[in-house]
């Protein structure tokens, strides 16, 4: 018996050949029943996420399996340019295909790397094979001991740790100063594509209410409808300061719209209450002396950015010592097949 | 044998404050500095308990007592408040405190070494100390928070985000609320010390020892309100509480 994994990832393929061999999260279950319906197959688990599609076998020889693998795919997707598309797929056999499997689980081989949701993508995965009875001996220990790993991964190492999108990093900020976002308010300057993307991340980590001010008063609406919010004139905006924690601005004007003296003005009313502006437009919005007020914490694009690097890089040297453990907890394991 | 659990209390203050500082520099948060203070808690009672049954009265009889009793406070509240207001961190701040308090308990000559029996201790006398004694602990404590305010503010305004310290502070507005409810309770009961002071039999000395506390709590006072009325930022509210706390600590000169 040997194991063995054939898959595509977003490094691998382009997004036009992933979703040719995505399976539903409700197919999984039946997708992996369908594999040990090969000859010589005796196990199978299909993981699908919207960046990779794996396919995990316990065959009687790897490489006769992978050649049926490879064909049942191309039969299943009705595939007219087969040899263009087999090259897009990577083979690991035994022990590698353990080891990426691990790796997988610990997110080590995510686009965003040290990312959490793939855990739960894979798990799903392999109790809807484990459902329909598709796996057996090798791959349930297998799984077992990768979740085991994957946790282990996590907790010993930060590879997790820090934000590494600006978007989280401006929530992330955000929690450091006002806790629990339920009691916060947030105004957005500016309906752009940023703005909303940060506001949105606020809002789902409990941001009480929003208020949107744009030039064009019409897209202010409807972004303000879009997050359940209130849309404000634009030559309204400081009249909200005086009620909000936290100010997105992301306008294209070519010159700042948030002055000292319109924050000062507001500071009263406030009661000097802490004041957060993430300024994510280019030319910035918000005037660096504003951060120079006591109780505003002012971050620019290039801070938010050289943040989320920062932590990019940490994470990357967190690699060796992951696969360290990688490495330990699979030689325990002594899996047949491997 | 009273000195020797002060001693106990003070290493375990001490250790509890080495322990804090490394697990703040490694980025985690440790539930052993709970542990530590508890025990540094247990310790206090231990070692007031003794003093209280040599005088037969609240042990606040000289200044190496006091402050015993001010690190008891302390600890007290960290223990309660601490865990309420989820800012558990708050101990590798207090344990430091309690240890250098404690440390100055025991130079020679602090403590008396041999507690006299009171046998005219008044009512009002033991309210009056125990009450203001327990005010300065939520006051330290206040102070405390200020400190880790003042630490985290200087980060977030200097884009200064990376250490094991940053990660593990409280939010601001937690710490702010945390000063503002320590200040309200302490004040609460500095209030009640302050009237049993009055109540209590006193003499021209004792006039004088009240009189700073009226300015203490006359500063404080003033101090809440104007948060309270007008609002001050973060930055001046720590600074007014730190420099507020080391400066009533004169009000022991005239006991």
């Amino acid at each position: 018996m040997e194991l063995l994994c054939l898959g595509l990832n977003h490094r691998t393929a382009p997004v036009e050949v992933r979703e040719r061999f995505a399976v539903g999260s409700t197919k999984l279950g039946d997708a992996s029943i369908e594999l040990t319906a090969m000859n010589g197959v005796f196990e199978g688990v299909v993981i699908s996420t919207c960046n990779r599609t794996e396919f995990y076998l316990v065959a009687t020889t790897a490489t006769e399996a992978l050649v049926l693998l490879e064909n049942h795919l191309v039969e299943k997707t009705q595939l007219e340019h087969h040899d263009q598309v087999v090259p897009h797929f990577y083979r690991k056999q035994k022990s590698e295909a353990a080891r990426h499997l691990c790796r997988v689980v610990s997110g080590l081989d995510s686009m965003m790397l040290g990312e959490t949701e793939i855990f739960g993508q894979v798990k799903h995965a392999y109790q809807s094979a484990l459902g329909a009875g598709a796996t057996s001996g090798v791959l349930n220990r297998l799984f077992q001991r990768a979740f085991g790993v994957g946790k282990k991964v996590r907790t010993e190492t930060r590879i997790q740790e820090g934000s590494t999108s600006v978007g989280n990093v401006a929530v992330d900020l955000a929690e450091k100063i006002f806790g629990h976002l339920k009691d916060s308010e947030v105004m957005i300057l500016g309906a752009g594509e940023m703005s909303r993307i940060t506001a949105q991340s606020l809002v789902s980590r409990g941001a009480r209410s929003i208020f949107v001010s744009n030039r064009s008063y019409d897209r202010a609406e409807e972004l303000a409808k879009e997050m359940g919010g209130c849309a404000v004139r634009f030559d309204e905006w400081q009249s909200v300061l005086e009620r909000v924690d936290i100010v997105i601005s992301s306008t294209g004007a070519p010159h700042a719209i948030v002055q000292r003296a319109d924050v000062e003005k507001a500071r009263r009313a406030r009661k000097y209450r802490p004041l957060f502006f993430i300024d994510i437009a280019v030319p910035r919005d918000i005037d660096p002396s504003v951060g120079e007020i006591e109780e505003v914490y002012l971050y620019d694009i290039d801070t938010l950015e050289q943040l989320a690097d920062e932590a990019r890089a940490r994470r990357q040297k967190q690699i060796e010592e992951c696969e360290r453990i990688i490495d330990a907890e699979l030689a325990k394991l002594n899996l047949p097949g491997t | 044998m009273d000195h020797w659990i002060l001693i106990l209390g003070t290493v375990l203050a001490a250790i509890g404050s080495v322990w804090g500082m490394v697990s703040v520099h490694r980025g985690t948060r440790s539930l052993w500095t709970i542990v530590w203070m508890l025990a540094v808690f247990v310790c206090q009672l231990v070692f007031l308990g003794f003093r209280g049954k040599e005088h037969g009265t609240c042990p606040l009889t000289d200044h190496g007592e006091i402050l015993v009793f001010l690190s008891w406070a302390l600890t007290l509240f960290y223990l309660l408040v601490g865990s309420t207001y989820r800012i558990s961190l708050l101990g590798v701040f207090t344990a430091p405190v309690v240890t250098v308090f404690q440390s100055i308990a025991l130079i020679p000559g602090v403590l008396d070494e041999n507690p006299q029996k009171f046998t005219n201790g008044s009512f009002w006398h033991e309210i009056h100390s125990s009450t203001a004694v327990l005010a300065y602990g939520g006051f330290a404590l206040a102070a405390v928070a200020a400190v880790m305010f003042l630490v985290l503010d200087k980060q977030l305004k200097e884009h200064h985000l990376k250490s094991g310290l940053f990660r593990n502070l409280p939010p601001v507005r937690e710490l702010l609320v945390s000063m503002e409810r320590l200040l309200q309770i302490a004040g609460t009961l500095l209030t009640l010390g302050i009237i049993a002071g009055f109540l209590m039999p006193h003499d021209h000395k004792a006039l004088g020892h009240l009189l700073a506390a009226v300015a203490v709590w006359s500063g404080y006072g003033f101090l809440l309100g104007l948060k309270l009325v007008r609002g001050l930022t973060g930055r001046k509210l720590s600074l007014s509480v730190v420099i507020m706390f080391i400066l009533s600590l004169g009000v022991f000169a005239f006991v």
